[in-house]
């Protein structure tokens, strides 16, 4: 829970919008490989995989037989028929794999506990950066990977991030993650970049200003009903296609919208908190923040796509507190 | 909202006289009970010990130790239990998991047991939790103490530099308790190295926290946690746990962590078994006693259950209703063996009236439960209708019936 008079996390989030900062991001961590492993990522993510250049990567979702999604996550491909899964949801996507890898020739490991990352961000973190790696990173395209050192410590490097700005994420073993993060914080020191620490700046804060959002928030939505329509590709086939298609035919029953809560602080808003519109249910709240960029209580919400168009006033919670549906972005 | 959308998920407790409790009512009834059964016990431990000190570290110890023994094993062990909660809950590796775990262990407990309330602060160094309503806040003093010593075992067993080493490095302070008069609980936790603070004895969780809290204003208070109000508990990561799932959980460990943890102290208070028994049914008889002197509290307990008025004020049923319902709602499965004029007989079998958790059975159940019934029917009906329970092979038989009883409590 964030609130508006924190003076620390205001300055984290500053640091990120204006500057630069940096922090401990590790997700869970999934290889995939083996003969079919391309084949067998398209099938079962949403986004068109097979042809995806080595040393690049895409977001992507992937569903159940309902069509909805169960996860949100990021394909990287390493090279030599090995592929990366960056989610945080590695214990859940094994169990999954195993139940529908049949007649694929495929391997997968969670190695979450093998790595670390970090992630550096803001719009000067590209300098950082090249004071921290052996290379530059100015070429790096979003969601390209690369190889690269940390002094004598090998790295792989991606361009991407969880806060909307320019930003980098960087991959080490974990028995290198003290000297990593040594070495960042030295790197970082010049800019005036600082680590941040406070947990919710940087998983939800400075992501819900810019529309970004957690598989729990999109968690049992289509990627229609979750506005991520444009990563799914109709013209090949994955696991929970011909569901999806009959529920995008019938028109989405659901919307993902934005909320701005009209009082000073959410304490009395949980996750999954009911959202009604003159006193009636018409969906829940997955999440709320402080947005210190915006000077907002700022919220999603997952409502009855008819009964609430933007500009809808609603209430939430258990004290009705009053807010208005906008869209699911700030920044 | 027409039933027939959620006939299959809307459930109840039928009383004796058909009426259905609502399975929400059921639930927050059933923390109350066994919150109450946790008073007397307290009342108890009161009796046997006079040093408010002693007895407080007495049962904060043991109430740690079982806590540390629930995960108890080797460093194997105990990373396999860690790792099993990570996996379920969802706790992933961004987060420094050992400062989240205390708190989403702690955090899902509260939420089940209707402790409703937020986390104010998670992150590395600090934890802060603040809490609206708690149903054992008529417990008193002592169970706000030792609250802060089980917090401290799952803090021991997760927070440690190390994972899966048990190294005591927060400070974790109860600074306000409902129980003690305060609007809130509140539950702070601080990383030692962090904040430079020492390690702490049992009766030193009551004290402030180096850094200022953050206090909820009354209008954004909430009366219950997420389940009741909700439908479901959603932690920060996304997992969920049903309502059907917390009322189960709750009417397991209710009684072990209010109640069997701290009995292991209490009984040890005593001289001797005989001594603690005697104190025991003396607290209890008088607790039921007092349940029904009221006039409204007799009529409220009929429009409750829906007795009819052709079941008189002396008539065993209304007794029996009462015990019907206090089961039900307990989660306790028991069958009707006779419900007239005459009396009532409930047969429930042994290891489903004492095991609410399986693996720790408590017997005082029976013998608090047996006197405060008692005690309950001789102001709920009359003093010519007595309460007992019979073993009967692998079950008790819980008996209204008339008794006279020249030594009668």
């Amino acid at each position: 829970m964030l609130f508006k008079d924190d003076e620390v996390a205001r300055a984290e989030a500053k640091a990120v919008r204006e500057n630069a900062g940096w922090y401990r991001w590790t997700h869970d961590l999934v290889t995939v490989s083996g003969p079919d492993a391309e084949r067998f990522l398209d099938w079962m993510l949403v986004n068109r995989i097979a042809g995806t250049a080595e040393g690049r990567g895409k977001y992507t979702t992937m569903l159940d037989e309902k069509g909805e999604i169960i996860d949100d996550l990021v394909a990287f491909n390493r090279g030599g028929g090995l592929w990366w899964l960056s989610t945080l949801y590695g214990p859940h996507a094994v169990r999954w794999f195993d139940a529908h890898c049949e007649g694929f020739d495929v391997a997968y490991e969670d190695v979450t506990q093998e790595w670390d990352m970090y992630a550096v961000q803001g719009p000067n973190s590209a300098k950082v950066m090249d004071a921290l790696l052996d290379g530059a990173v100015d070429g790096l395209k979003r969601f390209q990977i690369i190889e690269a050192h940390v002094g004598e410590v090998a790295v792989v490097v991606d361009r991407g991030g969880f806060t909307g700005e320019l930003g980098y994420e960087v991959y080490c073993k974990r028995a290198d993650s003290a000297a990593v993060a040594q070495a960042i914080e030295a790197a970082a020191a010049p800019f005036g970049a600082p680590r941040l620490t406070t947990l919710e700046v940087y998983v939800r804060s400075l992501p819900m200003e810019k529309g970004m959002a957690l598989r729990q928030d999109y968690h049992h939505l289509t990627p229609y009903e979750a506005n991520l329509g444009w990563s799914v590709h109709m013209d090949k086939d994955f696991f929970g296609k011909d569901a999806l298609a009959a529920a995008h035919a019938a028109g989405e029953r659901r919307a993902f919208v934005g909320l701005e809560i009209e009082r000073e602080s959410y304490e009395d808003i949980a996750q999954k908190e009911i959202i009604r519109k003159r006193g009636v249910p018409v969906g829940y709240a997955p999440a709320f923040i402080y947005g210190y960029t915006v000077d907002k209580n700022i919220g999603f919400g997952v409502v009855d796509a008819k009964k609430c168009p933007l500009g809808t006033h609603v209430t939430i919670g258990p004290n009705d507190s009053p807010a208005i549906v906008v869209e699911p972005r700030w920044v | 909202m027409a039933l027939l959308a959620h006939v299959d998920t809307h459930r109840g407790v039928e009383t004796a006289f058909g009426k259905i409790i609502p399975e929400k009512e059921a639930y927050s009834y059933c923390l109350r009970t066994i919150a109450a059964f946790s008073a007397n016990i307290f009342q108890v431990m009161r009796l046997l010990n006079d040093d408010w000190e002693d007895r407080t570290s007495q049962i904060c110890e043991i109430a740690n130790m079982m806590n540390c023994a629930a995960c108890a094993g080797g460093e194997d062990e105990l990373f396999q239990y860690l790792n099993a909660f990570y996996d379920e809950w969802n706790i992933p590796e961004l987060v420094k998991r050992a400062a989240w775990i205390g708190g989403i262990w702690g955090d899902y407990g509260d939420e089940a047991e209707d402790m409703a309330g937020r986390v104010i602060q998670f992150t590395e160094n600090r934890v802060e939790k603040e809490l609206d309503s708690c149903p054992w806040d008529i417990v008193g003093s002592e169970m706000c103490n030792m609250t802060t010593a089980m917090f401290t075992a799952n803090f021991d067993i997760a927070a440690g530099g190390e994972h899966g080493a048990i190294t005591n490095d927060v400070a974790l302070n109860m600074c306000e308790a409902r129980g003690c008069g305060n609007p809130h609980c509140r539950v702070v936790a601080e990383r030692l190295d962090h904040f430079n603070l020492e390690h702490q004895s049992w009766l030193d969780h009551r004290g402030q926290p180096t850094q200022p809290v953050h206090d909820t204003p009354p209008e954004r208070r909430v009366k219950h946690a997420q389940g009741l109000r909700n439908g479901q508990y959603v932690q920060a990561f996304g997992e969920e746990n049903s309502l059907e799932w917390q009322y189960n959980w709750v009417a397991q460990m209710g009684w072990v962590w209010s109640i069997s943890f701290p009995l292991i102290a209490i009984r040890d208070m005593a001289e001797d078994d005989d001594e603690f028994e005697r104190i025991l049914r003396i607290v209890f008889a008088t607790a039921g006693k007092n349940s029904f002197v009221d006039y409204f509290a007799r009529e409220g307990l009929r429009a409750w259950l829906d007795i009819p008025r052709e079941i008189g004020d002396n008539d065993p049923r209304v007794m029996g209703a009462y015990i019907d319902a206090v089961l039900g709602c307990q989660l306790v499965p028991h069958e009707w063996e006779a419900f007239d004029a005459d009396g009532v007989e409930i047969r429930v079998s042994q290891e489903d009236f004492e095991g609410r958790f399986e693996m720790a059975p408590l017997e005082e159940i029976t013998m608090g439960y047996e006197a405060q019934w008692n005690g309950a029917c001789h102001t709920l009906v009359s003093p010519e209708w007595s309460v007992w329970i019979d073993e009967d092979e692998d079950d008790y038989l819980i008996t209204v019936g008339r008794k006279i009883d020249d030594r009668a409590l």
